[in-house]
């Protein structure tokens, strides 16, 4: 009963349509539970996400973003990781001058089976959160 | 933006699926406030037919410019509810979709409350998407009506056929020097009296007699361009070495000359072949093959044979294609060094070494020298481990045991088989040979789950022991002339292919469907359909069913000669650009030009290119590039809407 | 008569509503031939249509199917006749089939009926539901399921008392009893048969008591229990309407059983079995669920995996066959089995039995065919003449099977089974003009 009443971190994920959302989707259809303050919004590729979206959230409120990449399933290429990892250090230095935490931008590629590891990741995620801003 | 827009917005019960964990109601009630809603509903089934049939109408009747339905994954539905919305005379990209079930009320389905606002906020964003939503025209191209087979075992065999004989030109394109695949390796089959090989050159004779297949053997895909409807395929063929009509006495000689012997893989590294070679005579293509990778280029056979040619070099030959279908087959588990005693013990083989052996041999059943009355047979190797990635149950190895085993007994006979198994799963008419091989005296020791037979060398034999359910747990033993492991089917450990179409996997890692209902041979990369046992472990005929599904498949995608393609691409903002090329060097198909417009020197989309994977957004600096149905106003909408 | 018999023309001729007929129906539409789908049931949907969720993803079932039908029923290449039997079919010449089909008259005009149950409610009559496998009753004018294709009423007319109360009430005047059975000579060049399959009669097997014990129900009225459009909203036991906490399941309840003549294995039962021991730990916390087993056979993609699932979340297996079920008075059953783990005859008091009883071929298939043999196996599904090559090609050229018509399958190899058979239709249709 504890998880019930557990404040959770308010956090936005940013899916990949054909990678990372049906990991996600599949953790829903296995039941692998995570906090229900966990957002998607899905776009067509990680190397897609502007950082100006990510900074919008945390100026809405938002506790964390967490970008459910493809890495190296991408289907529009191999350059996807090394961009992804490009737009979250442009967006980390952005952070940093807006005196943002960095780490509560955090990045991990999610196969599109890989929905173990995705709950995993936001509940880490969302621990990490409440300790550092919710204290 | 257009104002005053008038949407509908459908809640789905999912027959309880959602409904059990998510008050739809009250969902309902807190987005039913938007200044775009003009109407919203609950549905028991949003996608059932009645209900479709009820939006329709309430498009046309209340003028709705849009519709946002709340309910399973888009995967599954996002189709079926664009189609409603063009029933309805609206385009089909007006309609928006909010998932609350695999990521609402499965997710939460400890949390109702929880589940229930998260269900709140992502219906508001869809809703927030939904302002943004504006008719597209989806663009078309011609799709080549050509399909690329890779693979040409049965099920490629039988997915080029039947491809051809629906008028459609196919590449069939196989790795190996020589066609057949698995079935070519076995002799009798169960349920049938034609044996593999004939099965393969009855399937081969078919395949000449159509002239609009190619076959490429020897050849392998190394490239991979393009997308749906136009594929650019690049395929490097490996010569033969052998030129065609060469006299058999001189190649026969040419075999007989070559110095090079290595582990023959048509027969499970049981034996030993030549450099030169072909796996057995009835063969196709006809033509021996000469096996470069362990070939020393003494030239002792060119010295014989007058059509062999050292000198043939690889071509690089690309095709263009429509659709490709993929039946690139499994591997046969190899098991661990010392599992079961294999690799350690002299009597351990295993089920596929045993096929061969059971093949090639005649009068007496002899394994390293002696002869063979005694064979245990340990079931589930490699499958359904507990500890180890392979879970899953292979399926075939229960009925291709048993009747590798009647067929054993009755060739050679003075066989005694005993199986070491977990269950038997013979499952539907296959239970008749199981009911047989019982008659016959064969004899089943069922293990519990976690007591496996132990395998321990003694003399010559083997003891093969275990604590057998079927006798309440006594422990028993055989001492075996031979064990058998009856290993399962793997994926292929050769995953070249499957990453050039960037083929995604399942937790069993071969390669995955859509949906194991609504898409099964469909795979996310579009125009990539999956059939035969590179999806999963399937007998032959279960993978000629899927193989003839995905012909149809591939097919439904070619027929037509063009395609739709998604219209949802990047669009430059003509006055925010400034042109510095990083979008160009962003982008991975070559969509961006660089143009002068009234004065200015800009980037430009070459639509038709533009694949809308976005790339090239988050590096302009002057922030003049969106993607269509994912721009910065809307997703900022969106996060207004969930925050 | 003879001579108001329409003479109609199709591409392809589907028998059978069911996902496999529905599936290939649907391919040969897509690729843009016509076809006409003959159902003799008053919907399509099959027995999918029925079940609540599928194994092994817990998708339920009316989510897969409801779409699939109403795309089938709108596709503009596919004609439906609901309640409508395939008399027989000959072939008359290398590209063409006629076949002589009756439609029943359902006394209602399916396009004027809105579905305002106001024709149920008006009805006297009540009788046994066979679409809630007899769970409860229905009017003699009704609308078949929920969910049904066409969602329309009919009219039951063996057990009408022909009162006229339902068509005074019906506001759109669309009921008629005048209406009488049309024939028609349907001209078709290729025929896929997608006749599916029966469960076993329980009770053929008088040991296990089904029809005498109240309390013992078949596997297919408790998918009705567990279903989103379920009859009761939970699970009752139908004895006495109280909800049960001892569950058993029987498993080749007439499969694997040469006493009923039905040696083979009927490959869903275990699965099915499996799948509804983890819903009702979902509806019924609090009770216990055993499945008596020979053999689990978890072969399918992703189906061991949901066996080990249903064990981790508590579904008790125990190894034996049940011999006999008597029961007690208070409803309860006892079940006698050998215990195949102990080597001991065991007994075991449950208060809710549920037999997975087995699959067997439809009556009738066989013969109807005129002129020409469609071979049959020797349990009389249908035969394929090339099993493991073109397992979808019969004794008959031009005619091709689809799912369960040629033995027991579940549903992701009938949809494959539905592609093989459609794309050999779309071969011949082509190679045969």
């Amino acid at each position: 009963m504890g998880e019930f009443n557990k404040k959770s971190a308010k956090i936005l994920v940013f899916s990949t349509e054909k990678i990372s959302d049906p990991a996600i989707d599949m953790a829903g259809l296995l039941k692998l539970h995570y906090p229900p303050t966990v957002y998607t919004i899905s776009v067509p590729c990680s190397s897609a996400i502007k950082p100006s979206w990510i900074l919008y959230a945390y100026e809405k409120g938002f506790d964390g973003v967490f970008i459910a990449a493809d890495g190296s399933d991408c289907v529009y290429g191999e350059s996807c990781t090394e961009k992804t990892g490009n737009l979250v250090s442009k967006t980390h230095n952005l952070m940093k001058e807006k005196e943002l935490d960095p780490a509560r931008l955090r990045m991990a590629a999610i196969c599109s089976v890989c929905s173990a590891s995705f709950v995993k990741q936001v509940k880490s995620f969302n621990e990490y959160l409440l300790k550092t801003l919710h204290n | 933006m257009k104002d005053k827009k008038k949407i509908g917005v459908y809640i789905c019960h999912c027959g309880g699926n959602i409904s059990d964990y998510v008050d739809v109601e009250k969902v309902r009630e807190a987005v039913s406030g938007d200044e775009i809603v003009f109407l919203s509903k609950t549905t028991m089934f949003a996608c059932s037919d009645s209900n479709q049939r009820d939006m329709v109408e309430d498009i046309k009747e209340h003028n709705l410019d849009g519709v946002v339905v709340a309910s399973c994954s888009p995967k599954l539905h996002l189709t079926t509810f664009r189609n409603v919305s063009e029933r309805a005379d609206l385009n089909k990209y007006t309609y928006v979709h909010a998932n609350i079930r695999e990521q609402a009320s499965w997710a939460h389905s400890d949390n109702k409350m929880g589940a229930t606002e998260k269900a709140i906020h992502l219906v508001k964003a869809a809703i927030a998407k939904a302002h943004y939503a504006e008719a597209q025209v989806a663009p078309k191209i011609k799709a080549e009506k050509r399909v690329a087979v890779v693979g040409a075992g049965v099920a490629g065999m039988k997915a080029a056929l039947s491809l051809a004989d629906k008028d459609c030109e196919v590449l069939l394109i196989e790795r190996e020097p020589f066609v057949g695949g698995r079935v070519a390796q076995w002799d009798t089959l169960s349920t049938t009296t034609e044996t593999g090989k004939e099965m393969t050159t009855r399937l081969y004779n078919e395949l000449l007699k159509r002239d609009n297949i190619t076959i490429l053997t020897n050849s392998e895909l190394i490239g991979n361009k393009g997308s749906v409807g136009n594929i650019e395929l690049t395929v490097r063929k490996s010569p033969r070495y052998i030129k065609g009509n060469c006299h058999p006495e001189d190649l026969k000689r040419a075999i007989e000359v070559c110095p090079v012997e290595v582990p023959d893989e048509f027969n499970f590294r049981l034996s030993n072949r030549k450099a030169i070679y072909k796996n057995y005579p009835s063969e196709y293509p006809q033509t021996p093959v000469i096996d470069m990778k362990s070939c020393t280029r003494c030239g002792e056979c060119e010295k014989v044979c007058s059509s062999i040619d050292l000198s043939e070099q690889a071509e690089e030959l690309t095709f263009n294609v429509g659709s490709v279908l993929m039946a690139t087959g499994f591997d046969s588990y190899t098991p661990a060094y010392g599992e079961f005693g294999y690799a350690t013990s002299d009597n351990v083989i295993t089920l596929p070494q045993f096929k061969r052996m059971i093949d090639t041999q005649e009068g007496k059943l002899i394994h390293k020298g002696k002869e063979v009355h005694n064979i245990a047979y340990i079931y589930c190797v490699g499958s359904r481990q507990e500890e180890g990635g392979n879970t899953y149950c292979s399926r075939n190895c229960c009925t291709s045991t048993i009747h590798a085993a009647v067929t054993a007994k009755e060739k050679f006979g003075k066989i005694n088989n005993f199986h070491f198994n977990r269950g038997l799963r013979t499952y539907g008419k296959q239970e008749l040979l199981y009911a047989d091989s019982l008659r016959n005296g064969d004899i089943y020791l069922q293990s519990y789950e976690d007591g496996p037979p132990t395998v321990t060398p003694k003399g010559d034999k083997t003891i093969v022991k275990i604590n057998d359910i079927l006798t309440a747990g006594e422990e028993l033993e055989v001492a075996a002339d031979l064990v058998v492991l009856v290993t399962g089917m793997v994926p292929r450990a050769d995953n070249k292919v499957g990453s050039l179409f960037k083929l995604p996997k399942g937790r069993d890692q071969f390669f995955n469907e859509v949906h194991m209902k609504l898409r099964p041979v469909e795979t996310v990369i579009d125009g990539v359909t999956i059939a035969g046992a590179c999806q999963g472990p399937k007998n032959i005929a279960e993978s000629v069913n899927s193989a003839l599904s995905a012909s149809t498949k591939s097919f439904s995608i070619v027929s037509k000669g063009e395609l739709e393609t998604e219209p949802l691409i990047a669009v430059i903002n003509d006055d925010k650009c400034t042109w510095c090329g990083a979008c160009e060097e962003a982008c991975p198909f070559d969509a961006i030009l660089k143009t002068e417009k009234d004065g200015r020197t800009i980037a430009q989309i070459n639509n038709s290119v533009c694949k809308g994977c976005g790339m090239c957004t988050p590096v302009c600096e002057p922030d003049a590039i969106d993607l269509i149905a994912c721009s910065s106003a809307e997703i900022m909408s969106m996060i207004d809407a969930l925050a | 008569m003879e001579n108001t018999i329409k003479n109609i023309t199709y591409d392809a001729l589907v028998i059978g509503g069911g996902i496999a007929g529905g599936e290939a129906a649907l391919n040969l539409a897509v690729t843009g031939f016509k076809v006409l789908l003959v159902e003799k049931d008053l919907s399509v949907g099959g027995k999918m249509i029925m079940l609540s969720k599928v194994f092994p993803t817990l998708d339920c079932s009316a989510c897969i199917t409801t779409p699939k039908i109403s795309e089938i029923s709108r596709h503009p290449n596919i004609t439906i006749f609901t309640g409508t039997e395939v008399g027989n079919i000959r072939k008359v010449s290398d590209t063409e089939f006629v076949a002589k089909v009756t439609k029943k008259p359902r006394y209602v005009h399916v396009a004027d009926c809105t579905s305002c149950q106001l024709c149920e409610q008006a009805c006297p009559v009540s009788v046994s539901d066979e679409y809630q496998y007899g769970l409860v009753g229905r009017k003699a004018a009704f609308i078949p399921f929920s969910i049904a294709s066409p969602k329309a009423a009919a009219i039951d007319i063996d057990n009408c008392t022909l009162c006229g109360a339902c068509e005074k009430v019906c506001p759109t005047n669309c009921i008629d009893f005048t209406m009488v059975p049309e024939t028609m000579n349907l001209h078709v060049r290729t025929v896929i048969l997608a006749t599916g399959f029966d469960l076993i009669d329980p009770k053929k097997m008088p040991r296990y008591g089904y029809g005498t014990f109240k309390n013992v129900l078949t596997a297919m009225q408790m998918e009705r229990q567990l279903a989103p459009t379920r009859p009761f909203n939970t699970i009752l036991r139908p004895g006495d309407g109280k909800m049960p906490d001892k569950l058993a399941y029987v498993l080749c309840a007439g499969s694997r059983d040469a006493t009923v003549g039905n040696p083979i294995c009927s490959q869903i039962c275990c699965m099915y079995s499996i799948k509804q021991a983890q819903l009702l730990m979902g509806a019924l916390p609090m009770a216990d669920v055993t499945i008596y087993y020979i053999n689990i056979r978890s072969f399918g993609k992703g189906f061991e995996e949901f066996y080990q699932q249903a064990k981790g979340m508590g579904v008790n297996f125990v190894k034996g066959k049940i011999g006999r079920i008597t029961e007690k008075e208070n409803g309860n059953l006892t079940l006698r089995y050998e215990d195949i783990n102990t080597g001991k005859l065991m007994e075991a008091d449950h208060d809710m039995v549920v037999l997975s009883t087995g699959v067997v071929p439809p009556k009738g298939i066989d013969g109807l065919f005129e002129g020409e043999t469609l071979y049959m196996d020797q349990f009389n599904f249908v035969k394929q003449s090339d099993p493991l090559a073109n397992p979808s090609k019969t004794s008959i050229d031009g005619v091709f099977v689809a799912g369960t018509a040629t033995g027991p399958m579940d549903i992701p190899d009938s949809i494959l089974s539905a592609g093989s058979a459609s794309s050999e239709a779309i071969s011949y249709l082509i190679q045969h003009v």
